[in-house]
């Protein structure tokens, strides 16, 4: 008599396979705080207006191996070319295309926004050191509250180089977001547009493994 | 012409203050939130803080010898939706050497001495259907060991700003949010100098 795996086994094969999967996620972060501008000339926000942020690490999981009381972690972001604002029913969204994430090592400690970017110090001395990751932005969209003064943003990355790219975690799944602030209390040096703080996350995703239909059911028999 | 040259040295005695390296100043922080589920629950955050060096803490805090924590508690939410409104509420800063911080365990964030105390006098969080939240508010000082260290005028409005994430890989079993955000007073902080009249004076002969 030919047995067939009927819905109910199958079901039940499948749930014991899933359980069976080695969960191995485990997340990085860099906490950063920085300021924006916007390189156009015109209304902010405006379609085609490109975004650039620098900004410095003030938390890193030590898994990196850095100490961030003799060297200096300095994100600049560039190259987010804004779609334009969207109303969304009560707030505003804007999408951006493009843009590159470059973090930098570096022992010079001398990151220095100064005033009315881009200046002598910004985003020059957050472009110095050693290349820690770059990335580029696959996603990348602010969320602006019905006043237009805070919101939140959230951008997904590729990993492209650095000295952690592969070192941490294979299939890494990168993102990058935080709140920003434009005029709710902020301080906020001359000449940028916002005050940023958010995370930099690296999950490791979960491995997966192609494997035939017939291996599968082999695993349980 | 007498009252003029009065006010003139009073604009050059402040001018000379010395000021930090950054103009930026705040206190950051990164934690765990636990949101209430209904209009009149209420809102508990626990946060350790970060030293935002290159950018200045309003008050020095030595982060080598001390772990500093913040915890908002007694927030009660008023209206929920895209944006929700709370009320009332405190955030305290502990300064602890003993304890480490750890979320299992929301004791060790209480811990330490209450080094500044503030009521909330307005808070509200942004939450859109698809992505990140933000919470912005304002706080008053009352309170803390070193409530003096500033100027009764600097204690007063800081803005409390801060990303909020359901999503975030580092959130954890008990918690419902991430918070990664900061506290800064409406405009820098300076020291003060005690000076007499006549030394002021001799500085511009």
């Amino acid at each position: 008599m030919k047995h067939s795996l009927g819905p109910q086994i199958l079901l039940g094969a499948l749930l014991v396979l899933l359980a069976a999967l080695p969960v191995y996620a485990q997340v990085y972060t860099v906490d950063y705080l920085g300021y924006g501008w916007e390189k156009a000339a015109g209304p902010l926000k405006a379609a085609g207006d490109e975004l650039i942020i620098t900004s410095v690490a003030d938390g890193i999981d030590p898994a990196f191996g850095v100490d961030l009381t003799t060297e200096e972690v300095t994100l600049h972001i560039y190259g987010l070319i804004s779609d334009g604002p969207v109303d969304a029913g009560g707030y505003t969204i804007i999408n951006f295309t493009g843009g590159y994430m470059d973090i930098y090592e570096d022992p010079a400690m001398n990151a220095d926004w100064g005033i009315n970017p881009p200046n002598a110090t910004s985003p020059g001395t957050f472009t110095e050191g050693s290349l820690f990751f770059r990335g580029a932005f696959t996603s990348f969209t602010m969320y602006f509250d019905a006043s237009g003064a805070y919101g939140s943003f959230e951008g997904n990355l590729d990993g492209i180089s650095g000295s952690i790219i592969n070192e941490y975690c294979t299939n890494c799944v990168y993102t990058w977001g935080g709140a920003f602030t434009l005029d709710a209390g902020a301080q906020i040096p001359e000449g940028y547009w916002i005050q940023v703080d958010g995370t930099f996350e690296i999950d490791s995703a979960v491995d997966t493994e192609t494997a035939s239909w017939g291996s599968v059911k082999a695993l349980f028999k | 012409m007498k009252t003029m040259m009065k006010g003139l040295l009073i604009v050059l005695a402040v001018a000379a203050l010395p000021l930090g390296a950054s103009a930026q100043q705040l206190f950051d922080f990164n934690g765990q939130a636990m949101m209430p589920s209904t209009a009149g629950g209420v809102l508990t955050m626990y946060s350790v803080m970060y030293d935002p060096a290159p950018i200045d803490s309003p008050i020095p805090l030595d982060f080598a010898s001390y772990e500093f924590t913040l915890v908002v508690d007694g927030v009660t939410l008023v209206s929920d939706g895209i944006s929700r409104v709370f009320s009332g509420g405190t955030v305290t800063i502990y300064q602890d050497a003993g304890t480490a911080a750890d979320y299992t365990n929301p004791a060790t964030f209480t811990d330490g001495t209450a080094i500044l105390v503030g009521n909330f006098t307005s808070l509200s969080q942004f939450v859109p259907p698809f992505g990140p939240g933000s919470v912005s508010g304002y706080l008053d000082w009352v309170g803390g060991a070193r409530l003096n260290d500033m100027a009764p005028e600097d204690q007063l409005h800081w803005a409390f700003l801060s990303g909020t994430s359901t999503t975030s890989g580092t959130l954890l079993p008990g918690y419902d949010e991430v918070w990664d955000g900061k506290t800064e007073p409406p405009s820098t902080i300076v020291d003060t100098e005690a000076a007499s009249m006549g030394s002021i004076k001799a500085l511009f002969r």
